[in-house]
């Protein structure tokens, strides 16, 4: 019996892609095994981590527990597509400058859904940050770093990738 | 890894419901299907795809009642001018399902179907009266939630049922936002959740996660509660959140406190 699949055409970070994918092909796998983008990490595999989120459409999934096949006709961003030829985007510097990060596993995830709320919402409160991240777990930095990053990079300003995009 | 499925893609709800049965499951965010095909608990023939109909996504007034679409998610739903209006408590239920990837990406709709003993959704739909759709090929039919939920991932529904829409009838006293939900959770999935709601004639308390379905209890009054009692009924499932004798004591305090919460929206 072949593999059931069917044919995706998706943008990844602003690049078209097209692919026959398996239908039981996860997003996750799609991204690093088809494309070779392995910032996406994986790791419970149950979308209680927030390891492996990424952006579709500009709304966080966890690629874990998301069907490739899904993603026809949409655009995908994962960590790779955050910073541009100019340097790092705010988040990535505020997580350097804040020491946001220790093994750094968790890291991809904690930007990408940093990312999905800061497009929605600009200037959070700390409140807000925390609630939005609870879903993803670090166990090296107890958490506070990530929080005083995003609201750096939250008080830092425009997002350039959005800026350029909107002209 | 994912065992193997076929995907159909139906545009209108009528190729939908003919196409599912015991071997065909409704498929929407995948929030909790996925995970139990990949752990071995479900392995269905074919997955047929509820998102390629619009129809069955969006929030609308309706005689009096808010309808929501079986597939509106989470955040949809929390988002919801209509629900913020007319169902403030939903929407900050809405807001603390999950986490924020669940809230895009799962459907209240596949939140009801799926019945997880420790949905938020669960608790406080059927404290407030909704009721949900089902159709088949057979025809349509409507029943309360409390009704539909009649264990722990088990429902009133048919293979060949589709949940369509959730209807909440609209309250003066919920428009005025006198509901109050508390829940303890210390991981992904709570370990009691209490909704407490001003009534005509007295207040609703709904206490879920505990059992294996929410226990609705109605009061003339908040005072002088018997909140031993109240929970005698309860059959709290121990797990790793807590033994049955925990868990009955968690719910007294979180009753007692949503109590407490729902007289300052009150007052």
């Amino acid at each position: 019996m072949t593999e059931p699949g069917r044919d995706v055409t998706a943008t990844v970070n602003g690049v078209s892609v097209s692919r026959h994918v398996p239908n039981r092909m996860i997003l996750a796998d799609f991204l690093r095994f088809e494309l070779g983008l392995t910032g996406t990490k994986v790791s419970c595999e149950l979308q209680v981590c927030g390891v492996c989120s990424v952006l579709v459409d500009g709304k966080p999934v966890s690629s874990c527990t998301y069907l490739a096949v899904d993603v026809d006709g949409k655009e995908v961003t994962t960590v790779e597509g955050l910073a541009t030829e100019a340097g790092l985007h705010p988040l990535q510097t505020a997580f350097v400058e804040n020491f946001a990060l220790q093994c750094g596993f968790c890291t991809p995830g904690f930007l990408m859904m940093a990312k999905a709320l800061l497009d929605e919402n600009p200037h959070p409160t700390k409140e807000e940050i925390v609630h939005h991240l609870e879903g993803n777990i670090c166990r090296c930095t107890g958490y506070r770093p990530i929080v005083e990053a995003v609201l750096a990079a939250a008080e830092g300003g425009q997002d350039p990738v959005e800026a350029a995009r909107h002209g | 890894m994912l065992p193997p499925f076929e995907l159909e893609r139906p545009t209108s709800v009528a190729e939908l419901v003919a196409i599912i049965n015991d071997d065909a499951l409704p498929y929407c965010g995948g929030t909790e299907l996925l995970l139990a095909m990949k752990m071995g608990l479900l392995r269905p023939r074919t997955l047929v795809d509820v998102k390629s109909v619009a129809a069955l996504s969006g929030v609308r007034l309706e005689g009096g009642r808010i309808v929501i679409g079986a597939s509106t998610s989470h955040a949809a739903v929390a988002a919801s001018d209509i629900v913020a209006r007319h169902l403030p408590l939903l929407k900050r239920v809405e807001n603390g399902v999950g986490n924020a990837r669940v809230r895009a990406q799962g459907s209240i709709g596949g939140n009801l179907c799926f019945a997880e003993p420790r949905s938020d959704i669960t608790t406080v739909l059927a404290a407030l009266d909704a009721t949900v759709t089902l159709m088949s090929s057979r025809g349509t039919r409507q029943v309360d939630v409390a009704d539909f939920l009649l264990g722990a991932y088990w429902v009133d529904r048919e293979p060949d049922e589709l949940l369509t829409e959730i209807s909440i009838p609209i309250t003066e006293e919920q428009v005025a936002g006198h509901g109050a939900y508390l829940k303890l959770q210390t991981s992904e999935r709570p370990t009691v959740g209490v909704v407490a709601l001003r009534r005509p004639n007295g207040i609703r308390v709904g206490i879920g996660a505990v059992s294996e379905k929410p226990l609705i209890v109605d009061l003339e009054h908040a005072d002088g509660i018997d909140y031993d009692s109240m929970v005698d009924s309860l059959e709290p499932v121990a797990d790793l959140a807590g033994s049955v004798l925990y868990k009955k004591h968690v719910a007294t305090v979180y009753v007692e406190r949503a109590l407490g919460a729902l007289r300052e929206l009150v007052s």
